[in-house]
């Protein structure tokens, strides 16, 4: 039997809000923890090392280095480090004909959710973080 | 150590991709009946089902424990479904050993079902599993299982000096052992240039190095001894079974290659059990990929110099620990529900000298069998032995 089914979410950020709404103007905003320190991107409303709720805002520069790369047949991903960032991010690769180490945060024109950077073309603007 | 849970039967159909038109209710139905089968046992001897399966988008059934049971011919029982990704079936095994070790019932039916690979098209798949993982960060982006764990193993590549053709070497093992299996997904006879000539699909891994994705099903009876039917075969007991989780995005573990929480699963088992790792003379452990296997067997701790043993032949069949023998998820398959119940009873028929594949060449008496879902996010590890 066929059974087509087509769902459109419509999903609350929550207290993330902030974070996403960065993300689409191309802007990181990561999560720093007023106990440790510790600043996550992406952000989180607890911290990942100490466990304090006690979390504050703050703006990244949006620069990245690669750490390590993947690449499929149509698509690239990485792991890279935020420039100001205690932790690794997952990213998505918006020029993956590209072989450079960094890149900056940018946004899909489509609005749709996610974490992309796009690579610097020549190694001269390499920005190691 | 767990008290007086054993294992009164089980069963397990073929794992493949179902073209004879058979249903996900069909692979349960002879699973449960074949399991009950197995130990001896009637319909009406059971008082739980657990059901194991990953995803409602898999069945397209809501609720499906009790549309299950009622299939099965179990109605009346008490049912539950249980989910932990890639885990679920352990999970789901985790769920009835409480519920026997705490009485809530007297024997508990376990079933893990799945059909991952032929209700829906491999990119609506694709797209499901993306959502395994932090799916507002990961799965939003649109990073796939693949990528995720070749990420992973990249960093283990790092820190060990692990090579591509150990993990090819895994991948073609694990298809030969499967060619002992009739219930194998991919019984392939391969060699090691094959892996790496397989299509890229998330480099360092080509396509064999990676599971398949498989329908079938999977069940499992558990029971006190004193409710076991008296049977001519030695019965199998869980000495622990533990689960333990990890940070779900990988960039902020402090090594993205070490399954840290599979490593914490581990110490809590084999401190439950009551038993040092060197004990263990048999191993199933969740080989999603090629390189996973290595990384679980790093983190579960079972040789000093994970890749040095790998690469001296402690793994293979014939040496001191063997691993996969049913061929794992790269040659047994991976009906997610499924596959944990399914490890748990390959490494039980293992125990009790009754499996019809590939087996050791020394007896076993202390099996270690481990699942995960996510990249090692979720992780179950069970401890059984033929007392």
């Amino acid at each position: 039997m066929k059974y087509p089914i087509n769902l459109q979410y419509t999903i609350a950020e929550g207290g993330l809000a902030p974070y996403f709404e960065a993300l689409r103007r191309s802007e990181a905003l990561a999560s720093e923890c007023k106990s440790c320190q510790r600043v996550a991107f992406p952000a989180r409303m607890v911290c990942g090392a100490c466990g304090s709720h006690q979390v504050q805002w703050t703006a990244l520069s949006g620069l990245a280095s690669l750490i390590y790369r993947t690449d499929g047949t149509e698509l690239s991903f990485a792991l890279v480090k935020f420039a100001g960032a205690d932790t690794l991010s997952t990213v998505g690769l918006l020029n993956p004909g590209t072989q450079t180490t960094s890149g900056r945060l940018r946004s899909l024109a489509n609005g749709q959710s996610g974490i992309w950077i796009e690579l610097n073309e020549t190694t001269d603007g390499d920005n190691h973080v | 150590m767990i008290n007086d849970v054993w294992i009164a039967g089980g069963a397990m159909t073929r794992f493949n991709r179902r073209k004879d038109g058979s249903s996900f209710r069909d692979w349960a139905r002879e699973a449960v009946q074949s399991a009950l089968l197995d130990a001896a046992l009637e319909p009406a001897d059971i008082d739980t089902l657990v059901l194991a399966s990953e995803s409602d988008f898999f069945t397209l059934q809501l609720n499906p424990a009790a549309l299950l049971a009622d299939e099965c011919g179990l109605a009346g029982v008490a049912a539950k479904r249980v989910e932990g990704g890639g885990a679920s079936g352990h999970v789901a095994v985790q769920a009835g050993v409480a519920d026997i070790a705490s009485g809530l019932a007297r024997r508990v039916m376990v079933l893990g079902v799945e059909p991952s690979a032929s209700h829906l098209d491999g990119a609506d798949v694709s797209a499901l599993y993306g959502l395994s993982f932090d799916a507002w960060t990961d799965g939003m982006t649109g990073v796939d299982s693949s990528s995720l764990y070749a990420l992973s193993v990249l960093a283990y590549m790092h820190r060990t000096g692990a090579l591509h053709k150990d993990f090819a070497r895994i991948a073609v093992r694990n298809r030969a052992h499967a060619q002992h299996n009739l219930n194998a997904h991919l019984p392939l006879k391969i060699a090691i240039e094959d892996v790496a000539a397989s299509p890229i699909v998330a480099s360092p891994y080509h396509r064999l190095d990676c599971s398949p994705l498989s329908d079938g099903a999977a069940a499992l009876i558990l029971a006190r001894a004193a409710n076991l039917p008296e049977l001519a075969r030695p019965r199998t007991r869980f000495r622990a079974t533990t689960c333990a989780t990890d940070t779900v995005r990988l960039g902020e573990r402090n090594d993205p290659g070490y399954f840290h929480g599979k490593n914490l699963c581990a110490t809590r088992a084999y401190k439950m059990a009551d038993v040092a790792p060197g004990q263990i003379n048999l191993a199933e452990v969740y080989d999603s990929y090629s390189g996973a296997q290595l990384q679980a067997l790093e983190a579960l701790n079972l040789a000093p110099d994970v890749l040095h043993a790998e690469r001296s032949g402690v793994f293979d069949s014939n040496g001191a620990l063997p691993v996969n023998l049913s061929g794992g998820l790269l040659g047994q398959g991976a009906p997610v529900g499924a596959t944990g119940v399914a490890q748990l009873f390959t490494a039980a028929c293992q125990l009790e000298d009754r499996y019809a594949g590939k087996q050791a060449k020394h007896a076993p008496r202390m099996a270690l069998v481990d699942t995960h879902g996510g990249i090692a996010t979720l992780n179950c590890v069970s401890i059984l032995e033929v007392p």
